[in-house]
This record gives structure tokens, C-alpha cells and sequence, in this order.
């Protein structure tokens, strides 16, 4: 076990640094570069700029050096845990993107272990109950929420609860509650603020779980470990919670890994609407100023997350199957 | 299944192995089809949408890019019954001081009848033969500010009911073509990973997993950015329908690799191997047609993500620009609360956008059900 | 269904081998699934009786109706039970109960199946559950119908174990069912069905995934342990020569029915129904005359979503009498001279 886990580290290693540098080298694709930007912004502020100013500029963000000089000064920086200096704001990015990483991340494990909840209940109940009204009504609810984009969803949500009670629009606390310290209200005012982004995350991973879940539990209903469980005088809720949930449940877990990530950026679009300070507007901000050293780290660090939930999963799956465990 | 059930499944499955002799598998298939209700109803939906695209240039009173500030935000046209048949009111432009916005308030006086076949703005029908005719219109002089808009007018006052005929000539084909390339390139390249192996396999495993081993909207994201603002639309429209596919292919690349793996080592397989046949004769008539429902049905169900995926990218700006018209691009205008509480008119994208996903996705389960007539 | 009205007729007045010492007694039963490309009609009438400590063998082809008279007995057919009984007597207990009154999934069902009914299946590659130990699977069964104690479950499961001809039945008991060869999951199997010592086990096909050593070793533990526990045993199987090694009585079935029954040694050496005799010289034997062809049946079972008029076999039947065998479904009777021995065919009418 512990030589699965050393190699799958390895791999893991290994796979990132040459993530770390195809991804870098699609940041900065693009022609023109966040200095293009700078420089006509200033340009615009103060009229006349320098040539020897904008060359000065140049080399300190090394523009002209080939690709992997670029790449070789970015991946040592960051590795020392220095992002570099935001174009934007002038200041330290790491601070940003841990903090934003915290919030995102937050968000997303509540809406994964919400989803969950309720997802394999529901699909167990769907598979269970099929070909009756309640399982096509959960039918016709999972297709809306697959099909709704989180983002309307997380519009409605906020017309309606704005309109209903007094809903604060955008952000993570009401002012007063910004820099006050921790204290009950200032929780209550916080999950006021994220609740609709929570219950948007979740609901469009529930209605894919729930799909997946019904299939697998018909799957396993069919094999005949089950009839031998039924065969034995076992209760039905026994033999379906104890014997087949058991067995469906891999590919959720084999899910796992890529469902965290994927709610991680999957907020992108809900956080904009919400205006909400997360990892995903940072990174589109920095997509769209071409700041190639900030959405490239961003980038990587994703893929990072990607890969640890991966090795996550595959631990959690050997602790579930002892088919895996033994191998 | 075999086991469970004991008994009736080896009946039945006997029983379906004489209608294999006796009726063409694509007739299985339809007849299995037709079953599912809402599968046939997702497919009436679809052409009535994709019949809508062909013809939106014909269906479209106005210019999808006409401004007109005098209709800035005016809201859904009131049709009302005058001596001539339909026809609607001229419209009154007022501000609102106090909140900032456009009132419009009709003018009873005169209707100005809408009328029908009506010649309008120069269009090129298919982009290949010009016409100026139009489903409808109305008959109006300028001054009399009549125009008629069925889904409301947006910030700049162009019809938003044009515009969202004109969006669905990307929003409903970008998806689609960068599902048809990626199952292309998935399947070349999953049968000769599972075909051929050896050092080719791993290759392509391993680009595979690295490709994997990025989160899918971020690379999304980031490729879409890597498009340069500046090329013109019909490149970005290539270029955007190549990042999904750039992306999309790998998984269907490893699921085919693993049935042609299977098949390969069938005994069909092996038989013709003995028999002296090709490689080509082998994937084109024992690997491929086997795979062959497979793929199309991962590629349906693949369509209303890549569909929604155009919708997201341009609605965060990284895909389809303006001017240029998508259904993303036509939701940004609808980011913010405010704009959606005072004009709600401008979600109507979105509630198109739902139907053709949820169309979708119930016809990819149809045709799902039906290919495998036996699961 | 043109001859239901005959079938019932017979199961109600015809010819049966009644005995007050009868375990279980199938009378007139009908199971029919509803699928969307129609009716099948899986039984048609089937009656039969096991009396105890006896080994009664079911043979037939794929798709007869074998497989599900085992599980309308349990209670587990996915099918809909439309008519008949099955009356079942346990040890030393004088009620008999119809199995089918009771509801499938209650509380007195659950308390027969594995208890005083337990069933083996074909399949002994699938028929345990992957995620937990063969010794809790087994444990299992004895928690809920002998004793609330753990560890005295877990000593009878050990028990059984190795009464079952495990080598080390600690060890078995705490291994996983893919960690076990075919054979040893199909002992494993048994344990957990004669764990609580049933009155009744239904084996359906128990050796037909195994390969021919393990299969004649598996038969014989079978036939030890219902000789020291005097279980009754109905054996499901398409395989005449296991059922010459296990069987005391054979009941032969074609399309949902019963079309013969008698001792073992009756229906090899004075088969009576026209299928029963080609079913038997489809067999390979030793000391055939070189170069003599194995016979089959000709033709097919035919479409199970059809019924066929008159005797069900007839269009397979070289015997078939034109004008009586395709209109008229025979009665069962008993052959002349036999108190043991009916068959279901116009020739011995």
C-alpha cells in the first residue's frame, strides 16, 4: 500500500512539472503581453512614455527572453512561494490567491458534501422505485438541473431572494461585518451571503450524481450477489443499502477526484454574478489581461488540486473495494 | 442481467436473436426510438429550432445589429387588433429622472398594421442568393417610432428577437462541429492506440493523461484566451470550435481504444488476421462498425456540454465577440441583478439555451436506449 | 392460452404422488412476466412435490421454466405469480403454508428464505457479494435466523466452513470472494445455504460454471452433507448425468410444465415421453458403436412470447399424432402398472 501511494506521488510529481509547463506555455500563446497593456495604460495616463523606461520595464519582466527563460524564472519564483507582483494592483499575488484558493475551496467542499447528501439517497430511491411517478418526477428534475446553467440559476435565485427578504447582493460579508472579528453574526451574515452559491454548486453536481448513482444501483441490483443477500431472508432495505449501495458507490468515489476541481472553477460564472472574491474571476481577470505569470500559476495550482483529489480518490476507493486494496 | 433474472432473459434474449434475423438492426433502432416519448419530442423540438436557424435571416423583422437609440431597452411589443388585422402602437421615449431609466408608453391613437411576406433589410439567404423578403414586418413611417419588438430591445435598442435568430447561427452549430471534430479525432486516434499499441499505445496514453490532468474549464479558458483578439469572426468561430475539440477528444479516444482492444482480441478478429486480411479491412469492417454506436452516442451526449460551453466562454468574453452574435455573447447583457429585475426580457436567451440542452440531452438518452436495443 | 382450463383440470383431479411427508408441494403454478415486447408465459401449470430427505432433479433446456420454479419457491422470480400454490411443510412443524399468500418481502417470507428454504446459484463467481469476507456473508445469514451472539456466529460459520471440506476455515472466513477460486466460492455458497441446516435447498445448477473434477467433488460434499442433515434438495440442472449421481426422483420439464416424473432409475432405463427419450440419446455414452452419430432434438424451442396449440412439444416430436397432438393438451397420468411414474403425452393415454 504505502509503495502505491510512493509511486502514484511520483507519478504525480513528475506529471506536474510537465503540466506546469504546457500550461505555461498556453498562458502565454497569445501575442502581445500584460507589458503591451501596461504600457499603453500609462501611456494613456501620462501621455509620452521613455523608450528607456518602457526598455527598463522589458527586462525586469524578461518579455524578450525566449520561452523556457521565461518559464525557468517563473517555475523558481514560484517555487520559492513568490507569485510575482500583480500588474494590476502592484501587489504581492500570493496573498490573493491563497486567500482566494481558501474561499473557493470552502465553498465547493460545503457543495460537494451537500451534493453527496442528497444525491445518493435520491438516486438510490429513483433506482429503486423505477418506473414510478416519484422516480419520473426526480427524472425530469435531474434533466433541469443539468440543463440550466449554474449561473441563471444563481440569478433567479438572487431575484427571487432579494425581492422575497432582504438578500445582500454580492460579496463575502455586509460591511459592518467586514474587518470585524470572528463572532456568531458575523457567521450567520456570512452563509447569507454564499448560501445561493452553495446551493447552486451543489444542485448541478446532485443532478449528475443522482444519474449516475440511479444507473449503477440498477446495475448491481442485477448482479446475483444480490439475489444470494435476498436469498438469505435479509431485509430489502438491508440488501440494497448494506449489499448493492456498497458496491454502486465506486464510481462516484472514482468521481471524486475530479469533482472537487471541477466545482473549484466551476463557480467562475455563479462568482461573477454573485460578485463573490473567488479563484475564478481572479484567474479570468488575469486570462483577459494576458498577466501570463498569475494565470499561469493559477492555472498549475488547479491542476495540483486536480491531481491530489485523483490520488485522493483512488486511496478512498481502496479503502472502500477490497479489490483494490489487495492488488 | 443474464444470471439474476435465471430464466427469462435467455428466453427473451432468444426470442430477440430471431428478430435480429428477421428485421434491420436500424429498424430495431427506430422502432425503440419512437418508443420514447420524449426522445421523439426533443427531436420535433430540435428541427423546429434548427428549421428556425436555417431561415432566421427570413424570420428576422430587423438587422441583428440596427441600433436605434430611440428604443433603447424598450420592452416586448403589445400586439393588439386593429381594422387591418394585428398591428401595434407607436412608442413615446420618456426618462425617468429619479431612476435613470427609459419609460415607454404607448400611443393609442394609431395602429400600424403588421403585415406579412414583406420585403425589408438585404440578406443572403444560406449566404449564397440575395433577397430582401421577410416574414413580417410592420408598416410604419419612421417618425411614428413603431417597430416592432416580439422579445424586447436591448441597451442599444436592436431587436432582441433578431438577435437571438442570428446568435443561434453559432450558439446551435459551434457546439455541434466541435463534437463532430472531436469524435473524429477521438475515435482516429483511440483505434490506433488500441489497434497498433506498442509504443504508439503509450504515446498517446500518456499525452492523454497529461491532457487530463488539467482541469477542463480553466483549459478551456485558457485556450480560448490564447485565440487573438484580432482575427476575424469566421477564424474565431474555427478557432473556438477547435479548442473544444482539442480538449474533448481524449476521453472518447480511451473508451474506443478499449473496445477495439476487446474487439482485436475477439476471434472474428483473429480469424481474419489468419485469413491474410489488411489492417485497413480489419479496423474499417471488424473494429469501427462494432464501435461505431458508441461513438455516436458518447457524441450525442457530448453535444449540449459543448453547447453550453460556447455559451459560457462568451459569456465571459473568451469566446465568441462582439459584434458578432452567440447566446453567450447576447447574456452578458443580462449579468448583473439589476439589469435582469428592470428588463427581464433579457434572459429569453437563456430559457432557449435550456430547452436546446435539455433537447439534447434527451434525445442523446434516446438514441442511447435504441442503439443498444439489448441493454 | 387455450388449454389453461385443461391444465387446471389436471392439477386439481389428475394423478399425483401424494404423501403426507412432503416438504413442499408446487400445485398448478403460473408465472407469467409482462415485458414490453409482450407476454411471456414462463409457467404454465406446474405441480410437483419433494418429500423429505429426498434429492428430486429438474431437468429441461435453457429457457423452460426451471430456473424460475426455483425462484417462485423463494419468493425472488421478477415475475408475477398468477395462479396455484406452493404449500411447504417444515421439520417437525404440522401447518403447512402456502408460500405464495404470503407477502414477498414480509417478515414471514424473509423468515423462510435462508432459514427453512436456501438456495445455491449458477453462477459462483458473482453469487458473492465482492466487498465483505466470506465469513461474515455466511455470519450473516446465522445472525438473523439462529443467534443474536457474534462470536458464536462466527464459530458456527467456521464450523460450516469446514464441514464443507475447506482447507483452514480461519483464514477462509476472513478472505475476500475474488481472493477464492470458483470451486471454493461454490463450497462457500453451500455453507451459507445450509448454515441454518434448511429443510428445503434449492441448487440451480450449482456445477454448471465449474470444470468437471471440481463439479463431481462439489456433488458428492452435497450428497454427504443431505445425507447428515436430511435437507431435501431440488436439484436444477440440464445435465442428465449429474442427475443420475445426485437424484433420487427426476422431474423433466418443457415450456413451463411438467412433462414427466419418476424415480431416477425409471426415466434412464423406461423413459416414456418422447422428449425425455431424445433428451437421453443426446447424451454421449461410452460403448456406442463407433461411429454411430450423437442424435439432438430437431428443431427449437419455440418462441416463448407464443403459445402453442395442443402438446407443446409436437412440432418437435417424431411421435406427433396429426389431429390430436396440436389440438389437445394431454393429461397427466400414470404409466400403466407404476404408482410412481406419470408423464404428460397422448401416446399413454
Amino acid at each position: 500500500m504505502l509503495s502505491f501511494i510512493a509511486r502514484r506521488l511520483v507519478n504525480m510529481l513528475f506529471l506536474l512539472i510537465v503540466v506546469s509547463f504546457v500550461g505555461f506555455w498556453i498562458i502565454q500563446l497569445p501575442p502581445g503581453s500584460i507589458l503591451d497593456v501596461q504600457i499603453q495604460r500609462l501611456r494613456m495616463q501620462g501621455g509620452s512614455l521613455p523608450e528607456s523606461m518602457i526598455q527598463a520595464m522589458r527586462e525586469r519582466y524578461g518579455v524578450d527572453d525566449p520561452f523556457y527563460i521565461q518559464y525557468w524564472k517563473w517555475i523558481q519564483r514560484s517555487l520559492q512561494g513568490d507569485f510575482g507582483t500583480s500588474f494590476e494592483t502592484d501587489q504581492k499575488v500570493a496573498e490573493r490567491i491563497y486567500n482566494r484558493l481558501g474561499i473557493s475551496f470552502g465553498l465547493s467542499l460545503t457543495a460537494l458534501l451537500f451534493t453527496w447528501l442528497v444525491a445518493i439517497p435520491i438516486g438510490v430511491y429513483s433506482a429503486t422505485h423505477r418506473y414510478t411517478w416519484p422516480d419520473y418526477l426526480i427524472t425530469f428534475i435531474q434533466f433541469l438541473g443539468l440543463s440550466i446553467p449554474g449561473f441563471l440559476l444563481a440569478l433567479v435565485l438572487l431575484i427571487m431572494a432579494s425581492r422575497l427578504w432582504d438578500q445582500p447582493i454580492g460579496g463575502l460579508f455586509s460591511p459592518q461585518y467586514a474587518d470585524a472579528p470572528w463572532s456568531l453574526a458575523k457567521v450567520l451574515d456570512f452563509i447569507r451571503h454564499v448560501w445561493i452559491a452553495i446551493v447552486v454548486l451543489a444542485i448541478g453536481a446532485t443532478a449528475g450524481l443522482t444519474r449516475i448513482m440511479r444507473a449503477n444501483l440498477l446495475d448491481v441490483l442485477n448482479m446475483q450477489y444480490i439475489q444470494t443477500a435476498r436469498a438469505k431472508g435479509l431485509k430489502e432495505s438491508t440488501v440494497i443499502w448494506k449489499h448493492a449501495v456498497r458496491n454502486a458507490i465506486h464510481p462516484l468515489v472514482m468521481a471524486l477526484g475530479t469533482t472537487l476541481p471541477a466545482l473549484v472553477v466551476g463557480e467562475t460564472l455563479i462568482a461573477i454574478i454573485l460578485s463573490l472574491p473567488t479563484i475564478g474571476p481572479l484567474y479570468l481577470d488575469a486570462l483577459r489581461s494576458q498577466d501570463m505569470y498569475l494565470a499561469g500559476t493559477i492555472l498549475v495550482m488547479l491542476s495540483a488540486l486536480l491531481l491530489i483529489g485523483n490520488l485522493l480518490a483512488d486511496l478512498l476507493l481502496a479503502w472502500v473495494d477490497p479489490r483494490v486494496r489487495l492488488e | 442481467m443474464a444470471t439474476a433474472a435465471g430464466e427469462l432473459p435467455k428466453a427473451a434474449r432468444g426470442k430477440k436473436q430471431e428478430d435480429v434475423g428477421q428485421i434491420p438492426q436500424w429498424k430495431l433502432m427506430v422502432r425503440r426510438f419512437s418508443q420514447s416519448k420524449l426522445s421523439v419530442g426533443a427531436l420535433i423540438v430540435l428541427g423546429f429550432m434548427y428549421t428556425m436557424m436555417i431561415f432566421s435571416d427570413f424570420i428576422a423583422p430587423y438587422p441583428h445589429d440596427a441600433l436605434d437609440s430611440n428604443n433603447a431597452f424598450a420592452p416586448p411589443t403589445q400586439i393588439v387588433w386593429g381594422p387591418e388585422g394585428p398591428g401595434i402602437y407607436g412608442l413615446k421615449q420618456e426618462l425617468d429622472i429619479e431612476r435613470f431609466q427609459w419609460i415607454y408608453t404607448p400611443d393609442p391613437s394609431t395602429i400600424y398594421p403588421i403585415r406579412f411576406f414583406v420585403q425589408g433589410h438585404e440578406y443572403y439567404f444560406l449566404g449564397l442568393f440575395p433577397s430582401r423578403l421577410h416574414l413580417f414586418g410592420v408598416e410604419a413611417p419612421p417618425e411614428a417610432n413603431a417597430k416592432i419588438f416580439l422579445w424586447g430591445a436591448d441597451k442599444e435598442g436592436r431587436d432582441l428577437f433578431s438577435r437571438v435568430l442570428k446568435g443561434s447561427q453559432i450558439s446551435l452549430t459551434l457546439g455541434f462541429f466541435g463534437v463532430f471534430l472531436f469524435v473524429v479525432i477521438g475515435s482516429i486516434v483511440g483505434t490506433a492506440s488500441g489497434y497498433f499499441g506498442g509504443a504508439l499505445d503509450n504515446l498517446i496514453q500518456r499525452l492523454i493523461e497529461l491532457i487530463r490532468s488539467f482541469p477542463d474549464l480553466p483549459l478551456y479558458m485558457a485556450l480560448a484566451a490564447a485565440v487573438p483578439l484580432t482575427v476575424p469572426v469566421t477564424v474565431r468561430y474555427f478557432m473556438i470550435t477547435i479548442v473544444i475539440a482539442v480538449v474533448g477528444w481524449t476521453g472518447l479516444a480511451r473508451e474506443v481504444r478499449g473496445k477495439v482492444l476487446a474487439f482485436r482480441s475477439a476471434d472474428y478478429t483473429a480469424a481474419a488476421i489468419a485469413a491474410g486480411a489488411s489492417h485497413w479491412h480489419i479496423i474499417t469492417y471488424h473494429l469501427l462498425p462494432n464501435a461505431m454506436s458508441h461513438i455516436v452516442v458518447v457524441g450525442m451526449l457530448a453535444i449540449p456540454g459543448a453547447i453550453g460551453l460556447e455559451t459560457a466562454l462568451s459569456f465571459l468574453g473568451l469566446g465568441i465577440l462582439p459584434p458578432a452574435v452567440s447566446w453567450g455573447v447576447l447574456l452578458r447583457d443580462a449579468q448583473t441583478v439589476q439589469a435582469v429585475v428592470t428588463y427581464p426580457w433579457l434572459l429569453i436567451p437563456v430559457i432557449l439555451l435550456i430547452v436546446t440542452v435539455m433537447a439534447f440531452n434527451l434525445l442523446g438518452d434516446g438514441v442511447r436506449d435504441a442503439v443498444d436495443p439489448y441493454a | 392460452m387455450a388449454n389453461g382450463a385443461i391444465g387446471t383440470a389436471t392439477a386439481t383431479t389428475g394423478a399425483r404422488v401424494v404423501s403426507e411427508d412432503d416438504v413442499i408441494r408446487v400445485e398448478d403454478l403460473k408465472l407469467s412476466f409482462y415485458t414490453t415486447l409482450g407476454v411471456v408465459r414462463a409457467l404454465n401449470g406446474v405441480s410437483f412435490n419433494i418429500p423429505r430427505g429426498k434429492v428430486i432433479g429438474v431437468v429441461g433446456e435453457s429457457g423452460c421454466g426451471k430456473s424460475q420454479t426455483g425462484l417462485a419457491i423463494m419468493r425472488l422470480t421478477p415475475g408475477r405469480i398468477e395462479g396455484g400454490r406452493i404449500l411447504f411443510r417444515e421439520f417437525n412443524a404440522g401447518e403447512e403454508i402456502d408460500i405464495v399468500q404470503l407477502d414477498k418481502n414480509g417478515p414471514e417470507m424473509r423468515k423462510i428464505r435462508g432459514n427453512h428454504i436456501s438456495m445455491i446459484f449458477q453462477e459462483p463467481m458473482t453469487s458473492l457479494n465482492p466487498c465483505y469476507t466470506v465469513g461474515y456473508q455466511i455470519e450473516e445469514a446465522i445472525l438473523l435466523h439462529q443467534t443474536q451472539d457474534k462470536a458464536e456466529a462466527r464459530r458456527r460459520a467456521v464450523d460450516i466452513l469446514r464441514k464443507v471440506g475447506m482447507p483452514n476455515p480461519e483464514r477462509i472466513a476472513d478472505s475476500y470472494p475474488h481472493q477464492l477460486s470458483g470451486g471454493m466460492r461454490q463450497r462457500a455458497m453451500i455453507a451459507m445455504a445450509l448454515s441454518c441446516t434448511p429443510t428445503l435447498l434449492i441448487a440451480d445448477e450449482p456445477t454448471t460454471a465449474l470444470d468437471v473434477t471440481t463439479e463431481a467433488q462439489i456433488l458428492d460434499l452435497m450428497r454427504e452433507l443431505q445425507h447428515e442433515i436430511g435437507t431435501s434438495i431440488m436439484f436444477i440442472t440440464h445435465n442428465m448425468g449429474v442427475v443420475a449421481q445426485m437424484c433420487d426422483e427426476v422431474a423433466v420439464m418443457y415450456l413451463g410444465r411438467i412433462i414427466e416424473r419418476a424415480a431416477v432409475d425409471d426415466i434412464f432405463y423406461d423413459p416414456k415421453h418422447p422428449y425425455t427419450i431424445s433428451l437421453l440419446r443426446s447424451i454421449p455414452r461410452l460403448g456406442v458403436a463407433r461411429g454411430q452419430k450423437l442424435e439432438s432434438i430437431k428443431g427449437t424451442v419455440p418462441d416463448p412470447y407464443s403459445t402453442v396449440p395442443g402438446c407443446p412439444f409436437h412440432p418437435r416430436c417424431p411421435a406427433a399424432i396429426p389431429g390430436l397432438c396440436d389440438a389437445v393438451m394431454p393429461d397427466e397420468v400414470f404409466v400403466a402398472g407404476s404408482r410412481t411414474h406419470t408423464v404428460r403425452c397422448h401416446l399413454y393415454t
